[in-house]
C-alpha cells in the first residue's frame, strides 16, 4: 500500500509539474515558463536510449579488480550454458536493475522536475528514481537499496547527480559488471541541444575496481511517447 | 489441426550474414546475436505479455521434422511502438521470424524481425 501511496504522489507530482504533451508544447505551459525563470536547465519529457548496447563500456574493459573481473567471466560463462530467460542476470527474475543500468535498459524514462527534487519514471519495472536538490546531505548509515540515495546540484546547464547507499545485488550493465556496496556513482546529465541528453556516468567503486572510471551514454527525447505500465512479472509461468 | 500443420510447415534456415558490433570483451548474453537466422513457420500460440511476447512456432528442421521454437519479443509497449498490434499474429499464421538463437541450443530464439504471410514486417524489439 505504501508504494502503491508513493507511485500515486509521483504521478501526481508528474501530472502536477509535465503535462504529457511533453516538450514541444511544455516551453509554453506554465511549469516549463516557471522552470524557464528559475535559471535552471528543463529536462522534462521521455527521452530514450539511443543505441542499445550490452555493455557500459562498449570499447574496452574497466580496471577490474581481480575477483570483479573472475565475476563477470564466471557470469559470461552461465549465460552461455543457461536458457535465455533463467540465466544468471537478476532481472530475468524481475530484481531491480538498479543504478545506472536502469538507464541502459531498452526501455523510455521520464525527467519530471518536481520543487525539491527530480523524478525519474522508468518504464522498465516500473521504477521511480529521486534526485533531491533541495541542498540536503545523503543520510547517515544508509541502509542500501536497489536505487540507493540521490542527491543532485545545478552547475549550469549541467545536473550533477550523486548517489551512494546502493546495494551489491544487482549488475552494473546488462553484462554483468559486478560492483559492491561501495559504488558510488556520479553523473553529469546535460542537454547537448533539445532532443538530445548526455549522461556522462563516473563509477567509483574502490572494492571492485582500481580506479574510478568513466562512461558516457545518449538519449533522445520522445515527444510522441508516453510512459507505460510494465509489470515485469506478468508472464513468469512462460518463462 | 497438429497434421496440418506439419503438412503445411515449410522450413529455412538461413544465416543472415549481417554485421555486428564487436563487443569489447564478452558477448554477455544467452543469445547468439552474430549468428541470426530465420525461421519459417506457423504459429502454434501466441503471447501477448510482458515481459516479453512469446511466439512458439512449429518449422521443420534440416531433415524434415517439426521442432517448436519459443520466440520472444520485447515487452508490448516497446512493439507496440514499432507498429505492432496484439491480434496481429493469431495461431495458424504463416510467419518467417529473423532473430538470434539460444546459444546452448534449446530451440529458443530472440526475435529481430517478423514478417506476416502478407509481406508486412515488423521490429522485434523496438529499438535500435
Amino acid at each position: 500500500m505504501v508504494r502503491i501511496h508513493f507511485m500515486g504522489l509521483v504521478l501526481a507530482a508528474a501530472l502536477a509539474s509535465s503535462p504529457s504533451t511533453l516538450a514541444q508544447t511544455a516551453q509554453h505551459s506554465g511549469p516549463a515558463k516557471a522552470r524557464a525563470a528559475s535559471g535552471k536547465p528543463d529536462f522534462s519529457g521521455v527521452w530514450f536510449i539511443t543505441e542499445y548496447r550490452r555493455n557500459l563500456l562498449p570499447k574496452e574493459d574497466p580496471p577490474f579488480q581481480p575477483w570483479a573481473e573472475a565475476v563477470l567471466k564466471k557470469r559470461d560463462l552461465e549465460n552461455n550454458q543457461a536458457d535465455p530467460d533463467t540465466g544468471p542476470d537478476p532481472t530475468e527474475r524481475c530484481i531491480p536493475p538498479g543504478v545506472p543500468r536502469i538507464m541502459l535498459q531498452p526501455f523510455p524514462w521520464e525527467i519530471v522536475h518536481a520543487r525539491d527534487r527530480v523524478v525519474m519514471i522508468f518504464e522498465y519495472q516500473s521504477q521511480v528514481r529521486q534526485v533531491f536538490t533541495d541542498g540536503r546531505r545523503h543520510p547517515k548509515d544508509l541502509d542500501p537499496t536497489y536505487m540507493g540515495h540521490s542527491i543532485g546540484r545545478y552547475e549550469g546547464n549541467t545536473l550533477v547527480v550523486d548517489t551512494i547507499g546502493l546495494n551489491d545485488k544487482t549488475w552494473l550493465d546488462p553484462m554483468g559488471l559486478p560492483h559492491s556496496d561501495a559504488l558510488h556513482v556520479v553523473e553529469r546529465v546535460r542537454r547537448t541541444d533539445h532532443d538530445t541528453l548526455e549522461v556522462n556516468y563516473t563509477i567509483d567503486d574502490a572494492k571492485a575496481y582500481t580506479k574510478t572510471w568513466t562512461a558516457q551514454k545518449i538519449f533522445k527525447l520522445k515527444p510522441d511517447w508516453q510512459i507505460k505500465e510494465y509489470v515485469c512479472s506478468e508472464n513468469n509461468e512462460v518463462r | 489441426m497438429k497434421n496440418e500443420r506439419v503438412i503445411v510447415f515449410t522450413l529455412a534456415i538461413i544465416v543472415v550474414l549481417v554485421s555486428r558490433p564487436v563487443f569489447a570483451h564478452h558477448s554477455g548474453s544467452a543469445f547468439d546475436l552474430e549468428h541470426p537466422v530465420t525461421l519459417k513457420g506457423t504459429v502454434a500460440d501466441f503471447v501477448w505479455s510482458n515481459p516479453h511476447v512469446f511466439i512458439s512456432l512449429d518449422a521443420k528442421d534440416d531433415k524434415g521434422n517439426v521442432e517448436q521454437w519459443r520466440v520472444e519479443g520485447n515487452s508490448p509497449n516497446m512493439l507496440a511502438r514499432a507498429g505492432w498490434k496484439k491480434e496481429m499474429i493469431k495461431a495458424g499464421d504463416l510467419l518467417s521470424v529473423t532473430g538470434a538463437p539460444a546459444k546452448n541450443g534449446r530451440k529458443i530464439l530472440r526475435l529481430v524481425s517478423v514478417m506476416l504471410a502478407n509481406g508486412q514486417e515488423f521490429d522485434g524489439q523496438g529499438f535500435k
